[in-house]
C-alpha cells in the first residue's frame, strides 16, 4: 500500500514523531526540577551564595526546555480526537479522564507555580519561593505518574471489559493499578532523574574542562554523582523488573525484543541472542550471536526456563508486531546505555574516594571530563529507544489485546495527515536545532555569579561574599 | 437514578464552560497583546508587552489542556467528532499556540529579537483565527451520522459565517489585551491602549450584533428555540444588558480609569459565554448530538467529578495568588 494515501499509518507516523519530539523536553524538565528542588534547599540551609547561583544557572535551562516542552506537548492530548476518534470514544471513560487529572492535577500546578519560581525571586520570602519550586517539581513528576497510569493501562488494560467495542469500568482503582503501573512509573520517574543528572554533569564537565568556573561545576558534578550512586543501579534494577512483567503479560513485545522466532518450552535451557539480522520475511534470523543458554539466567536467574518462551512464529503475522529490527535494537541499546551509565557513576565514585576530584586534580582529569560529556546526550537516547520498545512493541494493538490500531484511527483524508504530518516534521526540526543553539549559548555565557541575593524578607541584599563582586544594578527582570 | 442521569452530563456542560470560560479570557488577552503587539513598533514597548505575560501565558494556556482533556472524558463522543471535524483549525491553532510559546522563550536569548517578536504576534494571531474558525463552525453545526460521527469534508469549517466569528473572536481579544495592558501599563503606552481598547469595544460589538441576527435567520433549531418561552426573555436580557456593559466599557475608557475596563470587559465575555452556553445546551454539538448522548459512562463522570471537582478551587487559588504576587505595573527589561 502507498504510505501517502494510508490514513492509519500517517497518523501513526505523526503521532511517533510528535511524541518522538516532545519527550525530549520534559525529560529534562522532570528530572532537572528535583535538582533544583536539591539546590535550593540546600542555599535555604547553609545560605552559601554558590548553591543560589546554582539555582538561578540552571532555571535558565530548565526554563528554555520547559516552554519548548510545553509548546510541543499541545499537540499530544489533541491528536487523540483529531486523528483518533474511535479509540477515544471507545475508552474515554478511563483513558479520558485520566488525560483530565493529568492537565488539572498535574500541568496546572506546574505551570501556576512556575512563574513565581523563575521570575518571583526578591517578590516573594525564600521560603514560598522554596515552595514554588516544589510545587513545580512535584507537579511535574506527578504528570510523569498519570502519563505511565495512562499508557501502561494500554498496555495492561485491567478494571473493566469492552462490551460492544467500548470499554466499560468496572472498577476505577483496578485500572490505574493495572499490572505494569507500578514498575513503569518507577522506570520513567528514574529515567528522567538519570537522563537529568547526565545533562548536568556533562555540562558541568565541560565547564570544568574548559576551565571555567571550575570550583562551582565541580559542586554541581558531585551533587548529581551524589544523586547518580542511588539512581543509575536501580534503574538496572527497576528495567530488569519491567523486561520480566513484558515476558508475563506481553509475550508478543518480548519474542520481538528478542527477535526470538522459535518457541522454547519450559524445563529446558535457551539461547539468549546477543546480536541478530532480522529477516522478518523469512522469519528468521540471517546472522546471529548467541549466548547458550542465556535466556533462563537472564528472565529467571537459573539455567532452565520454568515457564516456555513463545517465539514470533507462536502467533499469525497479524497478531504480532512488525519492525522486530527496530524493537530488538532499541531494546539492546537502551540497556546497554543504562549499564554504561552506572559504569561512568562507578568509576567517577572511585574517582572521588581517592581524592582525584577536588577542586586542584580535577582539571587534569581530561579523560574523565570527557566521559562525563559523552555521556550526557545518552539518556536521552535511552530514554527515546526504551519508548519505541514500549509502544511499537504494542503493535498491533492500541489498547493490547483489545483495540487494533487499524480500528483506532480516525477515517481522514490521508492529505490531511500527511499535511500536518509535514509541518510537524518542518517545526519540530527547526524547534530542536533552535533550542540546542539557544542552550549552547546559555552555556556559552555561564552563570552570573555577581547577582544580588534575596534576603530573608525576600528582598534584594548585595552579596558580600566575593568582596571583589560588583554588584548588579540593572532592574530585576533584565538579570533573568 | 434518571435524575442522576441527566445531572452528572449537565454539572460537566458548566464545568467545561467554566473551563473554556477561564481559557478564552486569560489566554484571551495573552493572544491579544500578542496581536497588538505586530503594531508596536519599537522594541522597548514590545519588551513590556512581553514581559508583561512573561509570568502567566503558560497557566493560562493550560486552561486550554484542562479543558480538552476534561471534554476528553467527559464527553468522548464529543471530543472525537469534535477535533476530527475541526482538524485544520485546530491545528492551526496548534502551530500558532507554538510560534507563540517558543518565541517567549527563544526572544529571551536572541540577538536577532526581530524574528520572535515577528513569531510572537503572528503565532498569538494564527492561534486566535483557528479558534475562531473552531467556534464559528461548532455554532454552526458538524454534520454527523446517527452514530455521532463526523461524516462531513475537509473544508466544512470555512465559510462566511464562521470566517465572521473569527474576525470578532480576533477582536474580542484584542478589546481584552488592550483592557488587561491599561492595567499594567502607564504613560504613553497605556494611552496607547486606552485608543485601541476603544476601536476594538466598537468593532466588537458590531461583529456580536452581526453574529446576533446571523445566528436566528441561518440557523432553524436556533430560531425556533429562541423565539419560545422561557429563552425569548434571556434573549431579550442578554442584549440589553450587553449594550449596558459596552457603555459602561465606553465610559470608564474616556474617563481614563484603570481598572474598570478591564472588568467591564471581562463581564461582557462572560455574558457572551452565558447567552452561547443557553444556545447551545443541551446539545454539546449543537443540534445533533445532546450531552445525555455524548457523555461517558455516570461512573465516569462521578470518577472525574472527585478528583477534578474537588481541584477547581485549588487551581482557581493558587491562579490567583499568582497574579497576586505579580500585581502592578511592568517594569521595562531594557536598560
Amino acid at each position: 500500500m502507498d504510505i501517502f494515501s494510508n490514513t492509519v499509518a500517517l497518523s501513526r507516523m505523526q503521532f511517533a514523531l510528535t511524541a518522538t519530539f516532545h519527550m525530549l523536553w520534559p525529560v529534562l524538565t522532570t528530572g532537572m526540577s528535583i535538582y533544583l528542588v536539591i539546590v535550593e534547599g540546600l542555599w535555604i540551609k547553609t545560605r552559601r551564595p554558590e548553591y543560589y547561583y546554582h539555582a538561578r544557572f540552571w532555571s535558565k535551562l530548565f526554563l528554555l526546555n520547559f516552554g519548548i516542552g510545553v509548546a510541543s506537548g499541545l499537540p499530544m492530548e489533541f491528536q487523540f480526537g483529531t486523528n483518533w476518534a474511535p479509540f477515544s470514544e471507545a475508552v474515554g471513560d478511563f483513558f479520558g479522564s485520566i488525560l483530565g487529572f493529568e492537565a488539572s492535577m498535574a500541568f496546572m500546578l506546574e505551570a501556576g507555580f512556575l512563574g513565581i519560581m523563575l521570575f518571583g525571586w526578591g517578590r516573594v520570602s525564600p521560603l514560598i519561593h522554596y515552595l514554588a519550586t516544589v510545587m513545580v517539581a512535584f507537579g511535574a513528576n506527578l504528570s510523569t505518574f498519570w502519563i505511565l497510569v495512562a499508557n501502561s493501562w494500554l498496555q495492561t488494560p485491567a478494571g473493566g471489559e469492552m462490551v460492544n467495542g467500548k470499554f466499560i469500568v468496572s472498577d476505577y482503582f483496578q485500572a490505574i493499578l493495572n499490572p505494569f503501573m507500578v514498575k513503569s512509573v518507577a522506570h520513567m520517574f528514574l529515567a528522567t532523574l538519570e537522563t537529568s543528572l547526565f545533562v548536568i554533569g556533562g555540562i558541568s564537565a565541560w565547564y570544568i574542562l574548559k576551565q571555567r568556573h571550575q570550583a562551582f561545576f565541580t559542586q554541581s558534578l558531585k551533587i548529581v554523582l551524589a544523586t547518580a550512586i542511588a539512581v543509575t543501579p536501580l534503574q538496572i534494577y527497576v528495567g530488569h523488573l519491567s523486561a520480566e512483567q513484558v515476558a508475563q503479560y506481553q509475550p508478543t513485545k518480548l519474542a520481538a525484543m528478542e527477535s526470538k522466532w522459535e518457541s522454547s518450552p519450559a524445563g529446558q535451557p535457551a539461547d539468549w541472542s546477543l546480536l541478530a539480522i532480522p529477516d522478518e520475511a523469512n522469519e528468521r534470523n540471517k546472522w546471529e550471536i548467541t549466548i547458550p543458554n542465556g535466556l533462563g539466567y537472564i528472565l529467571e536467574f537459573r539455567k532452565n526456563l520454568t515457564v516456555p518462551v513463545l517465539g514470533l512464529k507462536a502467533w499469525v503475522k497479524t497478531d504480532r508486531p512488525k519492525m522486530v529490527g527496530l524493537i530488538y535494537y532499541c531494546f539492546r541499546i537502551m540497556s546497554g546505555i543504562g549499564f554504561f551509565l552506572a559504569g561512568v557513576m562507578l568509576w567517577s565514585v572511585l574517582q572521588w574516594l581517592l581524592g582525584n576530584l577536588s577542586p586542584e586534580k580535577i582539571e587534569s582529569q581530561k579523560w574523565f571530563l570527557r566521559t562525563w560529556i559523552l555521556a550526557a546526550p545518552l539518556g536521552y537516547i535511552a530514554v527515546e529507544s526504551g519508548w519505541i520498545v514500549r509502544c511499537v512493541g504494542r503493535q498491533p494493538w492500541t489498547l493490547y489485546g483489545q483495540i487494533r490500531t487499524a480500528d483506532a484511527a480516525s477515517h481522514l483524508p490521508a492529505s490531511n495527515v500527511l499535511t500536518s504530518l509535514t509541518f510537524f516534521a518542518v517545526v519540530y526540526s527547526v524547534l530542536l536545532v533552535t533550542t540546542l543553539y539557544f542552550a549552547s549559548k546559555i552555556i556559552g555565557k555561564g552563570p552570573n555569579l555577581e547577582l544580588p541575593l534575596p534576603g530573608l524578607d525576600g528582598q534584594f541584599v548585595l552579596n558580600t561574599a566575593p568582596a571583589e563582586s560588583i554588584p548588579d544594578q540593572r532592574p530585576v527582570e533584565a538579570q533573568q | 437514578m434518571d435524575a442522576l442521569l441527566r445531572f452528572l452530563p449537565q454539572v460537566w456542560f458548566i464545568i467545561l464552560g467554566l473551563f473554556l470560560f477561564l481559557y478564552v479570557m486569560l489566554d484571551g488577552f495573552d493572544l491579544g497583546v500578542g496581536i497588538l503587539s505586530l503594531t508596536s513598533s519599537d522594541e522597548e514597548r514590545r519588551s513590556i508587552l512581553m514581559t508583561s505575560l512573561g509570568n502567566i501565558w503558560d497557566a493560562n494556556e493550560t486552561w486550554l489542556v484542562v479543558m480538552a482533556g476534561a471534554l476528553f472524558g467527559a464527553f468522548p463522543l464529543a471530543y472525537g467528532t469534535i477535533l476530527t471535524a475541526l482538524y485544520m483549525p485546530i491545528f492551526i491553532m496548534i502551530f500558532g499556540l507554538i510560534f507563540r510559546a517558543v518565541a517567549f522563550e527563544f526572544r529571551e536569548h536572541s540577538t536577532h529579537k526581530f524574528f520572535w517578536n515577528y513569531a510572537f504576534g503572528a503565532g498569538s494571531f494564527i492561534a486566535a483565527l483557528g479558534q475562531g474558525f473552531a467556534l464559528g463552525s461548532v455554532i454552526e453545526g458538524i454534520s454527523v451520522d446517527a452514530a455521532g460521527h463526523f461524516t462531513g469534508s475537509t473544508w466544512d469549517w470555512l465559510d462566511w459565517r464562521s470566517t465572521l466569528v473569527a474576525i470578532t473572536l480576533i477582536q474580542g481579544y484584542v478589546l481584552i489585551g488592550s483592557t488587561y495592558l491599561i492595567l499594567k501599563t502607564e504613560g504613553e503606552l497605556q494611552q496607547t491602549h486606552f485608543r485601541t481598547a476603544k476601536i476594538a469595544a466598537i468593532t466588537t460589538f458590531i461583529g456580536a450584533v452581526l453574529i446576533t441576527i446571523v445566528t436566528p435567520i441561518f440557523y432553524e433549531a436556533a430560531r425556533t428555540r429562541l423565539f419560545s418561552a422561557p429563552l425569548v426573555y434571556v434573549f431579550v436580557a442578554i442584549p440589553i444588558l450587553g449594550l449596558l456593559l459596552i457603555g459602561l466599557l465606553l465610559t470608564s475608557l474616556d474617563r481614563q480609569e484603570e481598572r474598570t475596563p478591564f472588568v467591564w470587559t471581562i463581564l461582557i465575555f462572560l455574558l457572551s459565554f452565558i447567552g452561547l452556553g443557553l444556545i447551545v445546551f443541551p446539545y454539546v454539538i449543537p443540534n445533533q448530538i445532546t450531552i445525555y448522548q455524548a457523555a461517558a459512562s455516570p461512573s465516569a463522570l462521578v470518577f472525574m467529578l472527585t478528583f477534578v471537582g474537588v481541584l477547581i478551587p485549588i487551581m482557581l487559588f493558587y491562579n490567583i495568588y499568582n497574579y497576586i504576587v505579580f500585581r502592578g505595573k511592568v517594569v521595562t527589561s531594557i536598560d
